[in-house]
């Protein structure tokens, strides 16, 4: 199974990752946009940093239309034209990482492309094989 | 799996039809949940027609229940009869209807006269037939007429076509023709979920408690499921018109097919509503598991399950029929919604049950269900307790196209009169009807279905077969309407409601019939004690039936209302309401709408249709006092034995509620007192009740009423006026 | 004697929250227990006793069926 591994310690906050994420997926720099989420909110008590999915595949057996599925790498995938936008699998995630925009109608999630790990300075996320 | 269809037999039934009518259309796009557009279809001279729906009818009626209720009431005169091609069926799903985000938005409501009832009825169906009807470009189906040959309607949402073709091969059983159906108008596999059927069977020709089905396509079980239209004979109706079908295909549902005015709002109120099903459903009412056939435990355990015809609330042998038992036959941990977003779940299903009985003994299928009205109306009520039993029975129900409800409690009315020898073999044809007696109760749904024997009357319902005991075989009238569980002519659904006066009024103090779905007060009446005094009943029986009545105007489904609760719902004033949930359903109707409605105005919408509703049985005849006159068996003991089950609790209340000493009364005495007393709290429950919901003391909205709620149509004051 | 919901019910000795639902035969699985006007969470119920003349309320916030 091919994941994004993360670890949190070593994460400085500087958003790249969801820079890129946004830019490879929605072609546009907007965080709102990005599949992993980082958590800088400097205010609050921190028990996360990134957010990001596990490929666990809980979503696969929440979904009634078939629209999740697991590919051959056992990367959790989204079948667009199949979805009905009924947002269970947000609402089932165990790790809240299913996200939405109010642009899409359907959700969106990491799909471990590791396009984000090469570009994290401090090797914070990587891909890895299980 | 089920019976699969060849290719042979759908050219075959192809081969077979002849078009009778076609119409063309360009769906109107839905706006806002709406499309403002009634399709209005006559197979007695096949006019095929479209109508406006104006903002005045939408402002007043909504959607749903209320949008059939006007047609209907446009439809017909007061002599109009059930089977008169005059009375329509009117399918609505609601501005609501639709979306896929909230669990719980796919119902379709469905509205006509009743065979059983002899006045308008209501009955709420999920399936996927009423959001295709919306997206296909229309608000409403109304269909009126009555055909000379066996036809089928189909809708074709994507293209704007309409046909009435004659269909004399296609087969009546709903689990075969969904499928013959669905199979004839998918292009392939995968567009099978564009499709949906509503349809009947065998057993609505010959009895009046009959069925609609409404058909969605299971990808993961690969085969229809059918959704039940169950109270109030709309199957018999359907058949009697001779429609064997109406299909609809529509391709393209999305998430923002509804078109609503703020589809993100929508959105956040459906995931919060999907986490706190995640998160809560397992240690609540586990509806994702086992549907809501956990409530066959709990009924028994509070006292409240019927047993023997509502003679006794408990069995020792329930354990049988409990979910624990239920959970080995469905199909676990699938999301099993009727519509798209229902993350609920609660529609489970058997997959490859063997039939044991029957025309399709031997066959593999997919049974829907069961449910809790199922279990207990079949089951415990007709004293059996066998999960096999109930399974084949809910199955062939289906099918056949009859309402479990009231089969249950026909049959168990019937095994009492066989008991009481009212009848005996030799009417019964052989059987033996004793309670628990599971072959002759399963031989006589055959029965049924053929028209045979028996089966000729048992699906009359218990109301005609009162009179037809008394009128052929002499029985005691008296007795007969003690016992027999039915109110204007609907049979009871399955709760016990002897220790609970607001309940008796919940279920007679309706306007369809004794159906829970407008008031479920036992918990917070009997167990809470909660609503101790008269005018503290009438204001749960004015709030809750109001509250209820709203999600038959939206096309939403009851239970994720209350089966499922925020975690913080304990803490809040009024828990049996659930506030959250109601303030999410006044956000959900504004962000579909556009609309800026309060908790208030919501409990008003429904205030305008209940009313209309209650005038409309008064146009017909019904809607006074006499007719919300209960079976005293749901307000008391009305048998020695009913007495003894439960002595120490009735002799108690004589002791305290009416300062009776018990003491050397014969149990008849003792009977006889707990009836009067009863009687007459529930008189008084009424008087309370009608007075709370603007009501004359004869059970009429008074004028003043009806001008306040924007509901004072002339023909509608006409009717009121004799009575203010 | 304890009243349970305004009614009056028999005390017996050695009484929790979670014998007298037992007792009751309370099964349904969303109870709200509040003993003399506290609340008790559902961890508690085995923990929390229930003295003579106390007034109870286990509420079924169920308007549902």
């Amino acid at each position: 199974m091919k994941l994004l591994e993360k670890m949190e310690e070593r994460c400085i906050q500087c958003n790249a990752c969801e820079s890129v994420c946004s830019k490879a997926y929605f072609k546009t720099d907007d965080r709102t946009k990005s599949r992993i989420v980082i958590n800088d909110d400097a205010s609050a008590t921190r028990d996360w940093t990134i957010n990001v999915c596990n490929q666990c595949g809980e979503c696969i057996a929440a979904c009634s239309e078939e629209a999740i599925y697991r590919n051959k790498q056992g990367v959790v995938m989204i079948d667009a034209k199949k979805c009905v936008g009924c947002y269970v699998c947000v609402g089932f995630c165990p790790t809240l990482s299913m996200r939405t925009h109010d642009d899409e109608l359907v959700p969106f999630k990491c799909v471990a492309c590791g396009l984000c790990a090469k570009e994290c300075p401090t090797e914070a996320i990587y891909i890895e094989s299980k | 799996m089920t019976q699969h269809i060849s290719p042979e037999r759908i050219q075959e039934i192809k081969a077979a039809r002849q078009v009778l009518k076609t119409y063309k259309y360009s769906p109107a796009a839905v706006d806002k949940g709406y499309t403002n557009k009634t399709l209005y279809i006559n197979i007695s001279d096949n006019t095929i027609a479209e109508k406006e729906i104006t903002e005045e009818i939408k402002d007043k009626f909504i959607g749903g229940k209320g949008f059939g209720l006007w047609y209907l009431w446009n439809a017909v005169n007061k002599d109009t009869k059930w089977n008169d091609p005059e009375n329509e069926i009117v399918i609505s799903p609601g501005p609501i209807g639709g979306i896929t985000q909230y669990p719980g938005a796919g119902k379709s409501l469905v509205v006509s006269l009743s065979p059983t009832t002899d006045s308008v009825v209501d009955s709420n169906v999920g399936g996927h037939f009423g959001p295709l009807l919306k997206f296909s470009g229309w608000d409403v189906l109304e269909l009126q007429g009555k055909s000379e040959e066996e036809i089928i309607i189909y809708i074709n949402g994507n293209e704007g076509a309409i046909s009435i073709e004659k269909a004399p091969l296609e087969e009546l059983n709903s689990h075969i023709l969904a499928e013959e159906l669905t199979a004839l108008y998918a292009d392939d596999e995968e567009d099978k979920r564009n499709i949906s059927v509503v349809s009947s069977g065998a057993a609505a020709e010959h009895a009046m408690i009959g069925l609609l089905n409404f058909s969605f396509y299971d990808k993961r079980r690969g085969g229809q499921r059918l959704k039940q239209a169950g109270r109030g004979g709309i199957g018999t109706v359907f058949r009697h018109k001779k429609v064997k079908a109406i299909v609809i295909k529509y391709k393209g549902v999305r998430g923002d097919s509804n078109h609503p005015a703020d589809l993100k709002k929508i959105q956040e109120l459906g995931v919060k509503l999907h986490k706190e099903i995640h998160d809560y459903d397992d240690i609540q009412t586990r509806k994702r598991q086992v549907g809501t056939a956990n409530l066959v435990e709990i009924m028994n355990d509070y006292d409240l399950l019927p047993v023997n015809n509502f003679k006794y609330g408990y069995n020792p042998e329930t354990w049988r029929i409990s979910s624990d038992i239920l959970k080995t036959y469905v199909t676990q941990n699938v999301p099993d919604g009727c519509w798209y977003g229902c993350s609920l779940a609660c529609a489970k299903a058997c997959d490859n049950f063997e039939l044991k009985t029957g025309p399709y003994k031997g066959h593999k299928v997919l049974v829907d269900g069961a449910e809790y009205e199922t279990v207990a109306g079949v089951g415990s009520c007709c004293g059996i307790f066998d999960m096999d039993y109930v399974f084949e029975c809910n199955f062939y129900c289906d099918t056949y196209g009859l309402d479990t409800i009231s089969w249950g409690t026909t049959v168990a009315f019937l095994m009492e009169c066989y008991e009481n020898d009212i009848i005996n073999k030799d009417i019964t044809g052989g059987l033996e009807l004793v309670f628990g007696n599971r072959d002759a109760a399963m031989e006589l749904l055959h029965q049924v279905a053929k028209g045979e024997g028996f089966g000729k009357y048992a699906g009359l319902g218990v109301k005609k077969l009162k009179k037809r005991f008394v009128a052929e075989y002499g029985a005691d009238k008296d007795f007969l309407e003690a016992i027999g569980m039915e109110c204007k002519g609907m049979e009871y659904s399955q709760y016990m409601s002897k220790e609970s006066l607001a309940q008796q009024g919940g279920y007679a103090l309706t306007n369809k019939g004794p159906q829970h779905d407008e008031a479920w007060v036992i918990f917070t009446d009997m167990v809470n004690n909660l609503i101790p005094t008269f005018e503290d009943k009438a204001e749960a029986l004015h709030y809750f039936p109001m509250f209820r009545t709203w999600f038959g105007l939206q096309g939403l489904c009851k239970l994720p209302w209350n089966d499922i609760e925020p975690a913080d719902n304990k803490q809040t004033d009024e828990p049996a309401k659930v506030p959250e949930h109601v303030q999410n359903y006044v956000e959900l109707y504004n962000s579909v709408t556009g609309k800026n409605i309060d908790k208030e105005e919501l409990i008003r919408q429904s205030e305008r249709v209940y009313n209309f509703q209650r005038v409309f049985a008064l146009k017909l005849g019904f809607g006074t006092r006499e007719f919300d006159k209960p079976p005293y068996r749901s307000l008391g003991p009305a048998t020695k034995e009913e007495y003894f089950s439960r002595q120490d609790r009735y002799d108690q209340q004589l002791k305290e509620k009416m300062g009776i000493d018990p003491e050397g009364k014969s149990v008849e005495e003792k009977i006889a007192l707990h009836r009067q007393y009863r009687e007459q709290q529930f008189e008084e429950l009424t008087d309370a009740v009608y007075k709370r919901r603007g009501w004359t003391k004869s059970g009429v909205p008074t004028i003043e009423h009806l001008q306040a709620l924007g509901m004072d149509y002339p023909e509608v004051i006409e009717l009121v006026k004799p009575y203010q | 004697m304890i009243q349970l919901n305004n009614r009056r019910e028999t005390y017996d000795e050695g009484m929790t929250v979670s014998s007298l639902i037992k007792k009751k035969r309370y099964t349904h699985p969303m109870l709200i227990v509040r003993v003399n006007g506290q609340f008790i969470e559902e961890e508690m119920y085995a923990e929390t006793p229930i003295n003579d003349g106390d007034d109870v309320k286990i509420i079924h916030p169920i308007a549902g069926g």
